[in-house]
């Protein structure tokens, strides 16, 4: 079975936290809503409408994002800002031989 | 495509002395060494005793470091002199490593140069482990654990000294790279065939070696970390799916270890059923945030069709890694759905 997004997102965020060791919470509304809270900020993690997936608040403002990727993104930049993020480099060496 | 091996292990622990050994075995003839050492002048270089078939170059400084890029440059004029006969035709090359090296940033020069990637293909990396002092040195040298878990093969030197291979030491092998089979070396002494034999691919047939290459990984689901409170950082486990995952969720998946790991995705490799490509399953490596193309097999290697991942790693959590598979995974099967 494949769990419901935002059940999904829940659970990612939680780990999440954990992974980059930054001390928060993230709590579920009745309504589906996730709030995450970390470092004196609230952010508050909705589903979307196309075309966008995910919608993250932070007080007034909200920003649409497009997959679960890019909310990760989103809520590191405001939980752990001194993060360096990777880009996924494809090498040119082929893994088995032509 | 000639195969590269790493062999690295920390200060003291054999490298030279296996080396040495290796070059005078018949069926390691034709070997092309590069030995880097650490320091203004090396040594190394002159311990070593190589075939009128093999060579020795000598680099200096740490290869992990700031002379990467000389490694690609040493390389390309090898294989420039190779080609030109003012060399023998090597048929293999062998990287020996400073003993303080990471592994991982060689591995990257190795996968990520055009020139090279054209010619070259990872053999794979083997670490020698002084059977002596080896427990010791990992529990107060950081550069000696990585240098094990990204191992794919281990190789135990001194045990002339030891007689039995010290079980503690086994147990923490084990434990951090619980992947990589544990060969002994007796001055040095040891079959070439067992050592750079950790491509995924058979180089004689170039037909896959999943069975070697996935060899006893954890295919349990527990993560196994080393329990020595100076190595608790770095873990391997594996993740196992008895769905197909589909190949955007696949890529999304490596895209996000990538952007959020970096440098502590020490390696990940797997076989993986692509929902696309049911009949071929597609073979992936990674060490850190460089990941080679992955590989679509001709069928699958045994009646297990489950996609496997393993993952070694510095303080990841598996749940971050289980539950983001979980996610993107949930994400692409709600996008799929019609609206």
């Amino acid at each position: 079975m494949t769990a419901d997004p935002i059940t999904a997102v829940h659970d990612l965020l939680v780990a999440s936290l954990r992974a980059w060791r930054v001390d928060g919470s993230v709590t579920r509304a009745a309504n589906g809503t996730l709030e995450l809270t970390a470092r004196g900020a609230v952010l508050r993690v909705s589903r979307a409408s196309l075309p966008f997936r995910w919608m993250v608040s932070i007080g007034e403002r909200s920003r649409g994002v497009t997959s679960v990727a890019g909310l990760l993104r989103t809520v590191r930049r405001v939980v752990d800002p001194d993060h360096q993020p990777n880009r996924l480099r494809i090498a040119p060496a082929p893994l088995v031989p032509p | 495509m000639i195969p590269v091996g790493v062999l690295t292990g920390f200060l003291g622990s054999g490298k030279t002395t296996l080396l040495g050994r290796l070059l005078k075995s018949p069926d390691f003839g034709r070997t092309a060494v590069i030995i880097n050492e650490f320091g203004e002048v090396g040594l190394d270089h002159d311990l070593i005793e190589a075939s009128d078939e093999s060579f020795v170059e000598l680099q200096t400084g740490c290869l992990c470091c700031t002379i990467r890029g000389d490694l690609v440059l040493t390389l390309a004029d090898i294989l420039r002199r190779r080609d030109d006969g003012a060399v023998a035709p090597f048929e293999r090359v062998v990287i020996e490593t400073s003993g303080l090296a990471d592994p991982a940033p060689i591995l990257h020069a190795l996968m990520s140069d055009d020139l090279l990637a054209a010619r070259l293909a990872v053999a794979g990396v083997v670490t020698t482990v002084d059977a002596v002092n080896g427990a010791e040195t990992l529990g107060r040298q950081p550069e000696s654990v990585k240098q094990v878990a990204v191992a794919d093969r281990l190789v135990l030197t001194k045990t002339d000294l030891v007689g039995a291979p010290p079980n503690a030491l086994i147990a923490r092998l084990a434990a951090l790279n619980p992947s990589a089979p544990v060969l002994s070396a007796t001055f040095g002494a040891i079959d070439p065939a067992h050592l750079f034999d950790a491509g995924v691919w058979d180089a004689p047939g170039k037909t896959p070696n999943l069975p070697a290459w996935l060899a006893d990984v954890p295919h349990h689901h527990d993560t196994i970390h080393d329990p020595n409170r100076h190595d608790g950082r770095i873990a391997c486990f594996a993740l196992i799916r008895d769905r197909p995952i589909p190949a955007v969720a696949l890529t999304l998946f490596l895209e996000v270890l990538a952007e959020h790991c970096g440098a502590d995705l020490l390696r990940l490799k797997g076989i993986v059923d692509i929902a696309e490509s049911p009949e071929r399953p597609a073979v992936i490596h990674g060490v850190q945030h460089v990941f080679h193309p992955p590989a679509f097999l001709a069928r699958w290697p045994s009646p297990d069709r489950r996609s496997r991942l393993v993952f070694i790693v510095r303080e990841i959590p598996r749940a971050f890694v289980e539950t983001l598979l979980a996610a993107i995974e949930a994400e692409v099967h709600d996008a799929a759905q019609p609206a």
